[in-house]
Parts: structure tokens; C-alpha cells; sequence
């Protein structure tokens, strides 16, 4: 029954002292939380850090939610202020997107995939890779359009930009985002030549 | 001026007017480079649209309501006392006070120079002595017992205004 509750129900029974409500709040966004951390950290340990932190402050400022905007879109204002202190903190330009020299290492997740082959990558993978090669920026946008169920207005508010300048970036990173995925895969077909 | 590939999104996001729409649709229709890239866009797009969210640990929801609890626990201690047990504390005490200072000066008998206050109690009525109330070791105990509780909540008093200054 609990998980048929809308937001708006758990937020309310949140704040007449329902912790168990919170909690079942986190698990249905925590997977999107992390997720958004961890294109900014690329860092499995920083974004869980990142997210905790992000549903401590949520929980804090409940109150003041007023539900003119989507909970989601209200949280994700806060994933993307925490990120940004949490990269400002770590001295990463985030600014300069087209800077390469900037371009942020991923950490190596391959290890986990060692014991597979080249053909068993799914797609899936060779695409979370390459967007975890894009900068912060260009990644946040491209999750948040095709994962957070967010309009480019929404998108906007969540990045306190304009809509029209939203629609760009997504432009834009939806092409970086396809040249690095081609190269990727590029390079794992020379590698099985 | 837009791009194919621009327009082609537009198009897939349904970012369009009706007329862009219907132009862009024709086009498709027609222009192979058009049907080609729509078909490649359309292609990536659902990739795009399937990607996977990343897990956190199994503990997270536990770790985030962990610390809340830890910082509720924390916090209530102060919100836990009801003002209203406060109020009533100091209202009995309030009222106590003024009840033995109007019962003191009521048996006081007050002379000035211009009259004379004489008041005539009935016979039954005795008074007590009020050097001894002052000079009993009840009223004593009492004066140390307000003294105690005065500095016990000046220091609370200040103790609360502290972390406020500090946030």
C-alpha cells in the first residue's frame, strides 16, 4: 500500500513525525540521487557521500517545500547545489566545457567487468561509459532529460538556467555524448583486430 | 539556423510547432539524408532512453535514516522539555511569591508620620510572628531553593543562545 503513497502523501506524513515515510521517499529516488552524484563525483564513494547528504538537507528543509514544483524537481535542485559545492570543494572546472584539458578521468569500473568479454558488453555499458566520460554538466543534463522524467522548463529550474539555454546544452551533449560513445566502441573493435 | 540533426531532435522531443512538424515529417518522408539520420537519432535515442541507473549500497536508506535518528536524538532534548511544564513551573512559583509577599504586607502594620494605620483584627484571629517567618530555616531553604533554580535556568537560558549565535 506504502508504495502506491504519492510524494505529496509521504512528504505529509514525514512532517507529522513518520520517519518510516521518509525512508520509503529515499528508496524511490535514491537510485536517481546516486546516480546524478555520480556523474559529478565519478566515484562511487563520493556519490554515496554526495546523495546522503543530499537527503539529510532534503529532510531538514521538508518544511519548506511547498509543492509548487515536483518533488523530484526540488531535489534535484539540491543533488545539483551539493554537487556543484562538492566539485568546487575538489577543484574541478566545471565551467570550461569544452576545455579537453579539463576532461575528468573516470575511474576505472572495468575491473568488475574483466571477466566478460568484449561481446558480452551490452550497450548498455558502452553508453554508461561514455557518459561517464562527459563532464558534469553535459552528463547531468542528458540523465535528467531521459532518466528524471524532467521537462527542459524543469530541467531549467533544477540547473537555474534558461529553457532555451537547456535545450543547447542537451543538443550539445547529446553529440558529445554520441561522438564518445562511436569512439569507444571504435576502439574495443580494434582491439579484437 | 538549425541543423538537420537539430531539427531531427526537435522533432524526436516534439520541441515542434504543428507546421515545423509537418514539414520535417515530409522530409523524412522524402529526403533520403533526412530519413537516414531521423532513423539514426530515433536509434540512439532509445538507447538513450534505456540507459541504466547506478545502485547505491544496500545500506544507503539505512545510513541517511541512521543519521537522521542520530541527529533527531540529538536535537530533541531541548525540544523534548514541553513549554507548558515551564510555564506552569513558574506561574506556581509566581504565584507563591506574590501570595506570601501580600500575606506579609497585609499582617504589616504600616505607621506614617501624617496617620496612623491601626488595623483591628477580631480576637481569634492570630497573627504570625513575621521576624520568625523570615528567620525560620523553612524560608531559608526556600530563598536557596529559588536561587538554585534561577541560576539552573539562567544557565540553560544561555546555553540555548549559544548554539544559535554559533549557526
Amino acid at each position: 500500500m506504502q508504495s502506491k503513497l504519492s510524494d505529496i502523501d509521504l512528504i505529509e506524513q514525514t512532517l507529522a513525525g513518520n520517519q518510516s515515510a521518509y525512508a520509503d521517499l529515499v528508496k524511490r529516488h535514491q537510485r536517481f540521487v546516486f546516480t546524478l552524484a555520480l556523474r559529478f563525483s565519478k566515484n562511487r564513494e563520493d556519490a554515496e557521500e554526495i546523495a546522503q547528504d543530499c537527503f539529510i538537507k532534503a529532510y531538514r528543509a521538508l518544511a519548506t517545500y511547498g509543492g509548487q514544483s515536483k518533488f523530484s524537481t526540488w531535489l534535484y535542485t539540491i543533488v545539483y547545489n551539493t554537487a556543484m559545492t562538492f566539485l568546487r570543494k575538489k577543484r574541478i572546472a566545471t565551467d570550461s566545457i569544452d576545455d579537453e584539458a579539463t576532461f575528468i578521468q573516470v575511474e576505472n569500473n572495468e575491473s568488475a567487468y574483466d571477466a566478460y568479454n568484449v561481446e558480452n558488453k551490452s550497450r548498455s555499458f558502452y553508453l554508461n561509459q561514455a557518459i561517464a566520460q562527459l563532464l558534469p554538466d553535459d552528463a547531468t543534463i542528458i540523465t535528467l532529460f531521459y532518466k528524471g522524467e524532467q521537462s527542459l522548463e524543469e530541467i531549467a529550474q533544477t540547473l537555474g538556467m534558461e529553457a532555451n539555454t537547456v535545450k543547447v546544452k542537451l543538443f550539445r551533449a547529446r553529440q558529445r555524448l554520441k561522438d564518445k560513445l562511436e569512439r569507444n566502441l571504435k576502439h574495443e573493435v580494434k582491439e579484437l583486430i | 539556423m538549425n541543423t538537420i540533426e537539430e531539427e531531427l531532435w526537435n522533432y524526436i522531443d516534439g520541441n515542434c510547432t504543428p507546421a515545423e512538424q509537418d514539414t520535417i515529417a515530409l522530409l523524412i518522408e522524402q529526403d533520403e539524408a533526412y530519413s537516414k539520420k531521423y532513423q539514426e537519432l530515433l536509434q540512439l535515442n532509445l538507447e538513450f532512453t534505456a540507459m541504466e541507473l547506478d545502485e547505491p549500497s544496500m545500506a544507503f536508506t539505512y545510513n541517511v535514516m541512521e543519521t537522521i535518528r542520530t541527529e533527531n536524538a540529538r536535537q530533541p532534548l531541548k525540544a523534548a522539555i514541553d513549554k507548558r511544564i515551564i510555564i506552569g513551573i513558574a506561574v506556581f512559583f509566581v504565584f507563591t511569591i506574590l501570595a506570601l509577599l501580600v500575606f506579609t504586607f497585609a499582617n504589616t502594620h504600616s505607621q506614617l508620620s501624617a496617620f496612623d494605620v491601626n488595623v483591628k483584627l477580631p480576637a481569634t484571629v492570630k497573627l504570625p510572628n513575621v521576624a520568625n517567618i523570615f528567620t525560620s530555616p523553612v524560608f531559608k531553604w526556600f530563598i536557596m531553593f529559588d536561587v538554585v533554580l534561577a541560576l539552573f535556568l539562567s544557565d540553560s537560558y544561555l546555553r540555548r543562545k549559544k548554539p544559535t549565535k554559533q549557526a
